[in-house]
C-alpha cells in the first residue's frame, strides 16, 4: 500500500470513529492545528472556548516539518486535530500513528474547490475534491493513465478566500461535534469572521483591478499561489514546485529565466518559508528587483506584518501591487 | 526487466485496460556478520532462507545506507570497508513507490586504509574515517553501486579515533586532542570540500557517537550534544548541554529517530536517554533499564517505538512518546557485559513487521512480531551471528512497462 493510500486509510479510520465525547462546559476544547494559518482560523472560530497548540508555527515550513515525540503526545491528548489535507502535511500519517489519538482528524480542505497540481497537468483545472480524500482517487487514476503522479492536487487551498470560508465552516462543524454546548458560539464566531473574509476578498479584487493586465505576471520562490492566481488573476511563476522539499534544478531555473523574459514578468518576491538565495540569483540575472516578502504557507510572528490570515492576505496583495506599480 | 525474489510476497492489486499491471511486492533482507569468521550472510527475512554468503577480509560491523541500496562491512582489523549491493531499491513516484528486487552482490568497491572506524552517511555521501591515519575517505552511493572508486580524501591534523561527515558542500571533521592524541577528539571543525577549515573549533570534549534524524545531525560530547542544522550558506552548529538534573554520565552512542525527530543515546551502563534537540529545556528524558544495556535500535516503521536489549536476555519495547518501557520479552540466556566490550552479544534490527535479535552463542536469530511484541520463531545461522542490518520494504512493480 502506498504512503498516500495508507494515509487515506488512517484518516478514514479515525474520522469514522464516533466523535470524541463533548467536553465538560468548564473545560476548554483541546485543539491541535497543523500550521499557523489553520491555528488563526481556529482561534477566530473557537475564541475563549478553545486551547490551541500549533505544530508548525509562524514562518515554519510544513512541507518539510519533522514531528517530535512531544508533538505525538500533544496530538494524543487532543480533542480535535485540524489539518489542511491534500498531502500538505507530509508528516501527518506517521504523527497520527505514533500518537494513537482518538481525536477526529479534520481535513479542512475537504469539500473545497481544489486545483490539480500544475506540475501534473501543465494548467490548473478546477476539480471538486473527491469524497473521502483526493489522494485515493488520484492514485487509481494515475495507474489507469499509465504514468506516475507527484501529488495530484495543489494543497495551498487557503490562498483562495472562498476556500478559507470553507475552512472556517469545517472548523465550526468540528467544534460543534466535539463541544455541543459551545456550538452557538462557534457558529456566531464563524459568521462574524466570514463577514471579514468577504470584505477581504473584495479588497483583493479591487487591488488587482488597479494593476494593468499586462503587468500581472510575477515570480515567487515556490508554487504556492495557484489558488490566488486562479481566483484573482495574478500569474505566478516559481522555480520550486508545489512542495519546498526538493530544490529546483539548474535546468528548471534556466527555463524559468527564459520564461520570465518571454512573459515580461513585472516583479519578483521572496517567501517567508523559503531560502531567498535562489530568488536573489534569479533577480540578478533578469534585472528584476526583489519587491518584498510574501507569506505563502505560514504567518509571520506576532510582531510581523502577517500575524493573522487577514493581515497576511492584505500584506501580500499590497506588496504585489506596490512592487508592480512602483508605489 | 525487473527480477523479483522468489520469496517476495506478490499481491495483484490492480489491473488496467493497458498492458501494464501493477503488483504490490514486499521484500526484506537481513545482512549478518559473524563474530569470528570474515563473512556476511544474507537471509530473506520473509521466509528465512539463506540467499548468499559473501567472504570478506575480517569480522565486520555493518552499516546500511539510508536508501537501503547498499550495506557496508567495516572490518577494523583487516583495514577495509567492503561495499555490498543489497539488491533492493525503490523509486519514489509520489503517489506510490516502485520496488526493484535483484540478487545481492559485492559492489566491487573496497575502501582501504589503517583502522577504519566510524562510518557515517549523510544524504547519500559516505565518509569512512581511518583512525590510524586521521583521514576520511568519502564516496557517494551512485559510485559504490557502479563499482567506481571515486573517492575523495579529507585529512585531519593527526591520527585520532575520529569521525567525518560529508555535509553538502562542506565536511564536518573531528578535531584531535593534540596534547593527548590517544584520547577522544575535542571538537568539530567545519571545513570546505577539500578539508580547509572554515571558522574555529566547536568544542565537544570526548566526542564519540553521531547520528542524523530528519534534517538534524548530532554529535555526542561529554558536555552534551553538538547539534548541526542547515545554516545560511554553511552548517549551523550549536551546543545543547546536558540538563543539570541528569546524573553523572554521558552519551557515547547515538541513533536517530525515524518518522519522529529525536535521538536515542546510551547514558551510563544501565540507562538510555531520549533527546529532542529542538528544545532547550527538558530536551533529555532519562530511562532506567532493569540491567545493563547491550544494544539498542529505533523502529523505522513504527515511529513510536525503539528497542533496547539488556544483559538479562530481555528485549524491551521503548515508547518514545511516553518515554517509558512499554513491554519486555525474554529472548536469550543472559549475556553479561563483563568481559571485553566487543565480545559476542546480541544485536537488534527491524525488518518490516519483525524485530530480529541475533543470539551469537546459540547461532540463531530470534524473530519477534513488532505489533504483538511476541516471539514468533527463530532462524538458524551458521557460526556466531553478530551484527545485523535489514533492508527492504514494499512497493509496486509494473509488468509490461
Amino acid at each position: 500500500m502506498s504512503r498516500t493510500l495508507k494515509l487515506a486509510a488512517v484518516i478514514g479510520a479515525i474520522t469514522s470513529l464516533p466523535m470524541a465525547p463533548s467536553v465538560a462546559a468548564a473545560e476548554n476544547l483541546k485543539v491541535v492545528a497543523s500550521f499557523s494559518i489553520i491555528a488563526d482560523f481556529a482561534k477566530n472560530v473557537g475564541g475563549d472556548r478553545v486551547d490551541i497548540v500549533t505544530l508548525v508555527g509562524p514562518n515554519g515550513d510544513a512541507h518539510v516539518y519533522e514531528p517530535k515525540p512531544a508533538d505525538a503526545a500533544t496530538v494524543g491528548s487532543a480533542d480535535v486535530v485540524l489539518v489542511n489535507g491534500l498531502q500538505f502535511e507530509g508528516f501527518l500519517q506517521r504523527l497520527v500513528e505514533a500518537s494513537a489519538t482518538k481525536a477526529p482528524i479534520v481535513e479542512l480542505s475537504k469539500g473545497g474547490e481544489v486545483l490539480r497540481n500544475s506540475e501534473e497537468e501543465g494548467h490548473h483545472d478546477q476539480e471538486k475534491a473527491a469524497e473521502g480524500g483526493g489522494g485515493h482517487a488520484a492514485a487509481e487514476e494515475g495507474h489507469e493513465e499509465g504514468h506516475h503522479h507527484h501529488g495530484e492536487y495543489d494543497p495551498h487551498a487557503w490562498q483562495s478566500v472562498h476556500n478559507a470560508e470553507l475552512y472556517v465552516k469545517n472548523i465550526a462543524d468540528a467544534f460543534c461535534a466535539a463541544d455541543a454546548a459551545g456550538c452557538d458560539t462557534y457558529r456566531a464566531n464563524a459568521e462574524s469572521y466570514g463577514q471579514q473574509l468577504d470584505a477581504l476578498e473584495a479588497e483583493i479584487k479591487a487591488a488587482v483591478a488597479e494593476i494593468p493586465e499586462d503587468k500581472r505576471t510575477i515570480i515567487t520562490s515556490h508554487d504556492a499561489f495557484g489558488y490566488f492566481e486562479h481566483e484573482y488573476g495574478i500569474k505566478f511563476l516559481a522555480p520550486e514546485g508545489v512542495s519546498t522539499e526538493s530544490e529546483a534544478s539548474a535546468s528548471d531555473v534556466a527555463a524559468l529565466i527564459k520564461q520570465i523574459r518571454q512573459d515580461k514578468a513585472s516583479a519578483i518576491f521572496v517567501e517567508n518559508v523559503t531560502n531567498p538565495r535562489l530568488i536573489e540569483q534569479i533577480a540578478s540575472e533578469t534585472g528584476l528587483k526583489v519587491g518584498g516578502e510574501l507569506y505563502s504557507d505560514a504567518l509571520s510572528d506576532k510582531d510581523g506584518s502577517a500575524a493573522t490570515y487577514l493581515e497576511m492576505m492584505r500584506h501580500n496583495i499590497t506588496t504585489i501591487k506596490g512592487a508592480i506599480l512602483g508605489s | 526487466m525487473r527480477t523479483n525474489s522468489a520469496t517476495a510476497i506478490a499481491l495483484l492489486v490492480s489491473l488496467s485496460t493497458s498492458a501494464a499491471r501493477a503488483e504490490e511486492v514486499t521484500a526484506w533482507r537481513l545482512f549478518i556478520s559473524d563474530h569470528a569468521d570474515p563473512k556476511v550472510t544474507v537471509i530473506d527475512a520473509i521466509d528465512g532462507e539463506k540467499l548468499d554468503t559473501f567472504e570478506i577480509k575480517g569480522p565486520a560491523s555493518l552499516h546500511r545506507s539510508e536508501s537501503g541500496r547498499t550495506v557496508f562491512a567495516v572490518q577494523g582489523t583487516a583495514g577495509v570497508v567492503t561495499g555490498i549491493a543489497s539488491g533492493i531499491s525503490f523509486e519514489d513516484h509520489g503517489e506510490h513507490g516502485d520496488i526493484d528486487v535483484e540478487a545481492p552482490k559485492l559492489a566491487g568497491i573496497e575502501i582501504t586504509g589503517k583502522k577504519p572506524s566510524h562510518f557515517v552517511e549523510h544524504n547519500g555521501d559516505f565518509a569512512a574515517f581511518f583512525d590510524g591515519e586521521g583521514v576520511a575517505r568519502i564516496i557517494d552511493e551512485k559510485s559504490v553501486l557502479e563499482g567506481k572508486p571515486d573517492f575523495r580524501e579529507v585529512k585531519t591534523d593527526a591520527p585520532q579515533h575520529g569521525v567525518a561527515v560529508a555535509y553538502g558542500s562542506h565536511v564536518l571533521l573531528s578535531e584531535p586532542n593534540r596534547e593527548k592524541p590517544d584520547e577522544l577528539p575535542v571538537g568539530i571543525r567545519v571545513a570546505d570540500k577539500t578539508g580547509a577549515p572554515i571558522g574555529g573549533i566547536h568544542a565537544c570534549p570526548d566526542l564519540h557517537g553521531e547520528a542524523s534524524s530528519g534534517d538534524i545531525l548530532a554529535f555526542a560530547c561529554a558536555t552534551g550534544l553538538l547539534v548541526v542544522s542547515h545554516g545560511d550558506g554553511s552548517p549551523a552548529v550549536r551546543h545543547l548541554p546536558y540538563a543539570d538534573s541528569l546524573p553523572e554520565g554521558k552519551t557515547t552512542t547515538l541513533i536517530g529517530g525515524r518518522g519522529l525527530q529525536y535521538f536515542l543515546g546510551n547514558y551510563g551502563v544501565d540507562k538510555v536517554v531520549l533527546i529532542d534537540p529542538t528544545i532547550e529545556s527538558d530536551a533529555f528524558r532519562l530511562i532506567s533499564l532493569p540491567t545493563r544495556r547491550v544494544h539498542f535500535a529505533v523502529d523505522p516503521v513504527r515511529a513510536k517505538f525503539a528497542y533496547v536489549f539488556t544483559e538479562d536476555g530481555q528485549l524491551h519495547q521503548l515508547d518514545v512518546v511516553k518515554g517509558e518501557i512499554a513491554n519486555s520479552l525474554k529472548l536469550t540466556d543472559p549475556y553479561s557485559m563483563d568481559g571485553h566490550w566487543s565480545d559476542p552479544r546480541p544485536r537488534v534490527a527491524v525488518a518490516g513487521d519483525r524485530i530480529v535479535v541475533t543470539d551469537p552463542l546459540q547461532g540463531v536469530l530470534h524473530l519477534v512480531d513488532a505489533t504483538s511484541f511476541e516471539k514468533t520463531g527463530d532462524i538458524a545461522v551458521e557460526g556466531k551471528p553478530f551484527n545485523v542490518v535489514s533492508v527492504g520494504g514494499s512497493g509496486q512493480t509494473h509488468e509490461g512497462e
